[in-house]
């Protein structure tokens, strides 16, 4: 054993001595995690919702009034600018998109049985379809409201009738328009009858209206989101560390063989698996280290609170050891140090992308979904997340740990079998 | 003391019986029997790939012969541990840790011997020191010389202090200083009792440093003994050369004075030398081409 242990050591400061090495190691998965953890903050609010500029060109009591309800929104975070800064930030790229609330949006929101539609104008960033499309989805959500608020509450309901009424007989004259105010006496008797106030838990008549009552189930148990971004960009970072040290450490086996290191290894009174036990181990202790290191720099300077410690501690174990055994598997695949390096960097990117580890899973076709199922980074991410915000417990991290572990077995077992020392026997 | 007839002395250290290797079509070791005594230096001499790289690596287990058997230390195979223990083998292709400095390069391989404490800071300082290299042993290997890489590749072979060193091409591609202090280093290695097994293609080497020289060519072992019967069973005559006035005048001659007498009686001679054979002749003899062929 203490063999392994000075082999492993031996590997570990030939890493430190390489600065290269060393850089996509440590270096560069935090780079990936701060780095798409502070643009994802900055296009949201921090805490998951979408951050969005607006403008108020209409400046009445109804366009207040709906900003206030779009900056008590969960889903949006709100900054109110005037139009010209408004647009600047979204032509270069540093807000999503803005809405200008237009002239007469109050006035048209107190009228809604005649004349034109409160107008909003959306200002989209055009590289960001789909952050405008779910902005559309909830303005629209919240415009909506409005008519809830009107069918549950009587004074608001009289107000908009009368609103309508005067607007549609100060129009030209056009044929049906007294047909539409005796609708509008009608609904006028009927809602005095109604009792006065505003709505009520009484679900008859008016009061109780909802156009679409949407419950929301926390899917999440413990926490709906993670604290902040870097808790999705932090996990996805510790993979990309495991992969360079799994991609590094697998070049660095046929690197012995090309130096004539491995020949001299193989002088010593060591065995096959005094060698190969060594290098794992090297892979190991680097994927611990770069893992504690993303994960101290995570929750002492961004703010992650892992849900549960032993988990996460069981989630990097699995993943380390996952890696560690396609390290062993790339090893032997590649001849040369190039060959080596190409190999193992293609598998690892193609496991990345198709694990989510580029882009996310939910926005891949569904085929590539189900594809991703195959690729260790998944649930290795998904096992981190489980960790650190998803809330898993111990038996729903059962299954990505288990899957982790049993790739790691296998491919470490293919990869000593197909081990040779050196190419000609 | 050095004993140069096997036969006399069965104090055999390393025996190569028989010995075959084949790369697909190319027969690297075709049949090769040798016994190398204890506390000898003995020099395979050949042209590069004469077959002497892979002689050595059957000789210490890196490569399994197709047929025949190795056996160091009374009878030992050379794959098992406690043999590893016993041999210490400087490649041709150098073979460290670059990014390491010679120090830490001696101290893991010290530790994979299994040296620790005191004993291992021993010998990691005596070898820097024996090898030249103690002013510089903090320095990565990267920023060395060739002469000072192939002399830490030769230190690193001896750090566990083993009893038989395999130095295979030792010099090749160092500058002559470098070279010189490697030839004394092994002389001093040979004074401490080791065996040695030096493969080389320079024939100065192998008669400056050697007990005995095996001639190896395409394989097979061609002859074996000490410089002055290798001479004298392949030599042949020495070389006479004479200047005369018009040009100059050269012979093989086993009887130099009888032909300088002949040339005189038609030529004006000015001056003359002559080469007595060396192993360059000995293998020209031997397979009818030139070592650095």
């Amino acid at each position: 054993m203490p063999v392994v242990f000075h082999m492993a050591v031996k590997d570990l400061r030939i890493l430190i001595g390489d600065k290269m090495g060393f850089f996509f190691i440590f270096i560069f998965p935090l780079a990936i995690a701060i780095f798409f953890g502070s643009i994802f903050s900055g296009s949201s609010g921090g805490d998951g919702s979408i951050a969005i500029l607006v403008v108020d060109e209409d400046q009445t009591d109804g366009s207040r009034a709906f900003i206030a309800t779009l900056e008590q929104a969960e889903e949006l975070a709100v900054t109110r600018l005037d139009r010209q800064a408004a647009e600047m930030r979204v032509r270069q790229g540093k807000s999503t998109a803005y809405i200008a609330l237009m002239p007469g949006f109050g006035a048209a929101r107190q009228r809604v049985f005649w004349g034109g539609a409160p107008r909003i104008e959306l200002g989209v960033d055009p590289a960001r379809k789909a952050e405008a499309g779910m902005i559309q989805g909830i303005l629209t959500k919240y415009a909506v409201d409005v008519f809830r608020t009107m069918f549950s509450d009587r004074d608001s309901m009289l107000e908009n009738i009368t609103n309508a009424r005067n607007a549609a007989q100060a129009a030209p004259d056009w044929q049906g328009r007294d047909a539409l105010l005796a609708l509008f006496a009608d609904l006028e008797r009927f809602v005095y009858a109604q009792p006065a106030g505003a709505e009520s838990e009484d679900a008859g008549g008016f009061n109780g209206f909802k156009p679409l009552e949407i419950e929301n189930v926390p899917v999440l148990r413990k926490r709906k989101w993670p604290t902040n971004a870097y808790g999705i960009t932090f996990p996805q970072g510790i993979v990309w560390g495991i992969i360079g040290c799994a991609a590094g450490f697998g070049i660095s086996l046929v690197v012995e063989r090309q130096r004539g290191t491995l020949l001299r290894l193989r002088c010593a009174p060591l065995s096959r698996g005094h060698i190969l036990a060594g290098k794992a181990l090297a892979c190991f202790m680097t994927i611990i280290a770069m893992s504690l290191v993303l994960l101290a720099m995570g929750r002492l300077v961004f703010g992650i609170r892992p849900n549960s410690i032993p988990l996460l501690a069981l989630a990097v174990l699995c993943a380390a050891l996952a890696f560690v055994g396609i390290m062993m598997l790339l090893s032997v695949l590649g001849r040369t140090e190039q060959a080596a390096g190409g190999i193992g960097w293609a598998v690892m990117l193609t496991m990345a992308m198709v694990g989510g580890g580029s882009l996310p899973l939910f926005i891949m076709p569904k085929w590539m979904q189900s594809v991703s199922s195959f690729s260790p980074v998944k649930w290795a991410i998904l096992a981190l997340e489980g960790a650190i915000w998803r809330g898993f417990t111990p038996r729903e991290m059962a299954a990505p740990c288990l899957i982790l572990l049993g790739v790691g077995v296998v491919a470490f077992t293919i990869g000593v079998r197909l081990f040779r020392w050196s190419e000609a026997r | 003391m050095i004993m140069h007839n096997v036969t006399q002395q069965p104090d055999i250290m390393i025996r190569l019986s028989d010995l075959r290797k084949t790369f697909a079509t190319v027969q690297a070791v075709d049949g090769l029997n040798l016994d190398i005594c204890r506390g000898e230096i003995f020099g395979l001499l050949g042209p590069n790939g004469a077959g002497k790289t892979t002689t050595v690596k059957l000789a210490v287990g890196l490569l399994k012969p197709d047929a025949g058997r190795v056996t160091i230390a009374r009878g030992k195979d050379p794959r098992s541990h406690q043999v590893r223990r016993l041999i210490g083998v400087a490649p041709q292709a150098l073979a460290l840790y670059e990014e390491l400095s010679a120090e830490q390069n001696l101290v893991f391989f010290a530790r994979l011997q299994s040296l620790t404490g005191s004993a291992l800071r021993q010998r990691v300082d005596w070898c820097l020191d024996f090898t030249g290299l103690k002013e510089r042993k903090k320095d990565r290997v990267a920023v060395y010389s060739g002469g000072m890489k192939r002399r830490l590749n030769l230190a690193v072979a001896l750090v566990h202090e083993p009893e038989v060193l395999f130095l295979d091409e030792p010099t090749a591609g160092v500058d002559p200083q470098s070279r010189n202090a490697i030839f004394q280093a092994i002389e001093r290695l040979q004074e401490s009792g080791r065996t040695i097994v030096y493969t080389t293609h320079y024939m100065e080497e192998a008669e400056r440093l050697c007990n005995r020289v095996g001639i190896m060519d395409h394989g097979r072992l061609l002859d074996v003994g000490n410089v002055p019967e290798l001479l004298e069973r392949h030599g042949g005559c020495s070389l006479l050369t004479a200047q005369t006035n018009t040009g100059s005048l050269s012979a093989r001659t086993g009887d130099p004075l009888g032909q300088l007498n002949k040339w005189q009686q038609d030529h004006a001679l000015r001056s003359f030398t002559l080469q007595p054979p060396d192993l360059e002749t000995v293998f020209l003899n031997l397979t009818g081409r030139s070592l650095r062929d």
